[in-house]
């Protein structure tokens, strides 16, 4: 379901990620530039649309999130299906988050392939102080995985936007691999499915009425 | 004595008051002097009749105008694009002159979910004539491209119909979806893929097909929903605590919205047409993320919104869930699905479905003990306890409704396998005694009330 009718793709991007680590905080701060805000304008944080223009390309971005609860988790196949991206969220400064990552991925690895863009970004580097995930071992795990890794605060606003770019780049490149191998003309295909054609009125409409015996 | 002077005061004679018929019940004069049962009897035929003759008008039309397309043709052999300027005024006759069926006016009206849901089975050619009636005047504008649309559309829905579609199982699932790809492809080159058109085609089939495609016997979705249905009921003592739900109905406009997301909720099963069922489960969700915001004073996240929305299905226990979840998945327009606000809801519900399907101790963080006890019924959690007795409305309804479940239930189990309308009509009823916070609490702590003797009636003391 990536690219519906010529140079517009459409993405599906799961936020994933333990309750409190700020998943809605940082698509909050994406999608509307707002943390904390006291004046909420918006009523929801869960399902929200972004439209991006990168490269001459529009992209139109859903981004789903999901209930962090553990009692949650056996849910996610339903949530992660048929999507595009996934940006797996943890919390800086709480260990436990981060093995809830590396679950996810195995998770989502096992369930969805390569297919999938994965995204691990250490939320909350505001709060440098108190880190209890370091640097080198989120980054050294995102790389073992084929994931890539990110610093954010979505407090201060910092690599968010950084973050969106570059799974949207990458999930182009992932689209247009995808049609290539498909051959051209994949755009329309890539949702057809197995095609048999039941409706068709035009064979007995084209038909002209006895032609087949008709002589000359 | 007295009596017989009084009767000899009206005219009408016993036999006047007899049905017409002569069934041996009495008639009535709102139904013509008929029985109820008579008079529907009478009318259901002639209502027959009536859509009998709709259906020869209009199969005349479409005879005539195939001779005339092909009288046509024959007159000239032109090929078919050129044969376009030729079948405009036919096309346009089929198209004004097919509105001249009258258009029944009862079907048109706007009906209540109650109304509807009940009405199911008794007027669905009226409906249907009623959907071709308003695709047809949809697609007019479009002249011929919509009519191709049309005749598209309606050969797809007699094929479905008399099963002419060879499919394993009579799983039609696929069949439809292959024709919304290629009904969406013919879109994106004739209509510049409209989205308006696309839905209006899925308005119509899925319409004109509910009956068939809702619920089909040889699918296991009744069991499955009356399975759904007793587990749900099972767990009418599931707090608002116990799945840490962010909604404090104590304020109005928060149990308002509730209240309004529950009706929505049940008003799923009243809706014939996917994207018209999905539009319900997102009104619903957006009337939950309402409660939210109001509880809150933030905006709603996920990690809110699905225990919100297990909370609600669990309150609404709406009629034929799985059927309806069933029915959407199968014959919905994919990219619907897929993308979008309305997937997006969708998803959650089933998660919230899957979560009621499963839920044990653990997740509600209780002991597997107290879990086990809840179950079978025979303890349960202390609810709100007499104090909050005063907030009337929202409190009183909980406790209502938990009062009446129970009996309700077993009353069910014994006596369904399959009569889902009944079901319906009984959940929709409201229940016919209200029991006061107070004895609730009385009785939940009674274990063993059975072979208690029945409560005390009270008494009338005059003077």
């Amino acid at each position: 379901m990536a690219a519906a009718g010529g140079k517009t793709y459409s993405f599906k991007v799961v936020l994933l990620g333990e309750g409190c680590v700020g998943k809605t905080s940082l698509v909050l701060r994406y999608c509307e530039n707002k943390f904390n805000d006291k004046h909420i304008t918006t009523l929801q944080a869960s399902f929200l649309t972004k439209k991006l223009n990168i490269t001459g390309k529009r992209v139109n971005l859903a981004i789903w999130d999901t209930a962090g609860q553990e009692r949650f988790h056996a849910l996610g196949p339903i949530y992660y299906r048929d999507s595009n991206g996934a940006i797996l969220v943890y919390d800086v400064t709480d260990e436990d988050s981060f093995q809830k990552v590396k679950n996810w991925v195995k998770e989502l690895r096992k369930m969805l392939g390569n297919e999938i863009c994965l995204c691990i970004v250490g939320n909350k580097i505001d709060l440098e102080k108190d880190r209890h995930v370091s640097v080198e071992e989120a980054e050294g795990y995102a790389e073992s995985v084929g994931a890539k890794h990110y610093h954010t605060s979505a407090k201060l606003n910092k690599g968010i936007e950084e973050l969106f770019l570059d799974l949207c780049k990458r999930m182009m490149e992932t689209a247009q691999a995808e049609e290539r191998s498909r051959g051209n003309g994949a755009s329309h295909t890539s949702t057809a499915r197995r095609g048999v054609q039941i409706v068709d009125d035009e064979s007995q409409a084209a038909m002209p009425a006895g032609g087949c015996c008709s002589s000359g | 004595m007295d009596s017989r002077g009084e009767r000899r005061g009206f005219s009408l004679q016993q036999s006047d008051l007899m049905c017409k018929k002569g069934c041996g019940f009495y008639g009535n004069a709102v139904w013509q002097g008929f029985c109820s049962r008579c008079w529907r009897q009478e009318t259901q035929c002639s209502q027959a009749k009536q859509i009998e003759d709709d259906r020869a008008l209009a199969e005349r039309l479409q005879r005539e105008e195939e001779a005339a397309y092909a009288s046509s043709r024959q007159e000239e052999h032109p090929p078919p694009q050129s044969s376009r300027t030729h079948s405009v005024p036919i096309v346009k006759r089929l198209f004004t002159s097919a509105p001249k069926t009258p258009a029944r006016t009862d079907a048109g009206a706007p009906q209540t979910p109650l109304s509807r849901s009940t009405s199911l089975g008794r007027q669905p050619s009226a409906d249907r004539d009623h959907v071709t009636q308003h695709f047809i005047d949809f697609l007019k504008p479009f002249q011929r491209p919509g009519y191709d649309i049309f005749k598209q559309c309606h050969a797809f829905v007699e094929n479905i119909a008399h099963k002419k579609v060879a499919v394993r199982g009579e799983d039609f699932s696929d069949s439809v979806q292959d024709f919304y790809q290629n009904i969406s492809e013919n879109l994106q080159t004739n209509f510049k893929g409209s989205p308006d058109v696309m839905d209006e085609v899925e308005r119509y089939v899925m319409g004109r097909l509910y009956e068939q495609l809702f619920c089909p016997d040889h699918t296991d979705d009744e069991k499955k929903d009356l399975v759904i249905q007793k587990r749900i009921r099972a767990l009418h003592w599931v707090s608002i605590e116990m799945l840490c739900v962010p909604v404090d109905e104590q304020i109005p406009k928060v149990s308002d919205s509730v209240e309004r997301a529950i009706t929505d909720l049940i008003d799923l099963d009243s809706r014939k047409v996917p994207r018209e069922k999905l539009a319900c489960v997102t009104r619903c969700s957006k009337h939950i993320m309402t409660a939210i915001q109001g509880s809150k004073k933030a905006a709603a996240s996920a990690d809110d919104f699905l225990p919100t929305l297990v909370y609600i299905v669990l309150r609404a226990n709406p009629p034929r869930l799985h059927s309806n979840i069933q029915y959407i998945t199968r014959y919905s327009n994919p990219s619907r699905l897929m993308s979008g606000e309305d997937g997006y809801y969708f998803t959650n519900l089933c998660c919230a479905v899957a979560f009621i399907e499963k839920l044990d101790a653990q997740s509600l963080n209780l002991s597997h003990e107290d879990f086990q006890l809840y179950m079978s019924g025979a303890s349960s959690p202390s609810g709100p306890k007499a104090a909050s007795s005063g907030h009337s409305s929202q409190n009183g309804f909980r406790e209502e409704r938990r009062a009446a479940e129970p009996q309700r239930d077993t009353d069910l189990i014994e006596w369904s396998d399959g009569q889902e309308l009944s079901v319906l009509g009984l959940l929709e009823e409201p229940p016919a005694h209200t029991h006061t916070s107070d004895t609730f609490t009385i009785d939940s702590d009674n274990i063993g009330g059975d072979s208690l003797p029945p409560p005390l009636q009270p008494q009338k003391f005059t003077g």
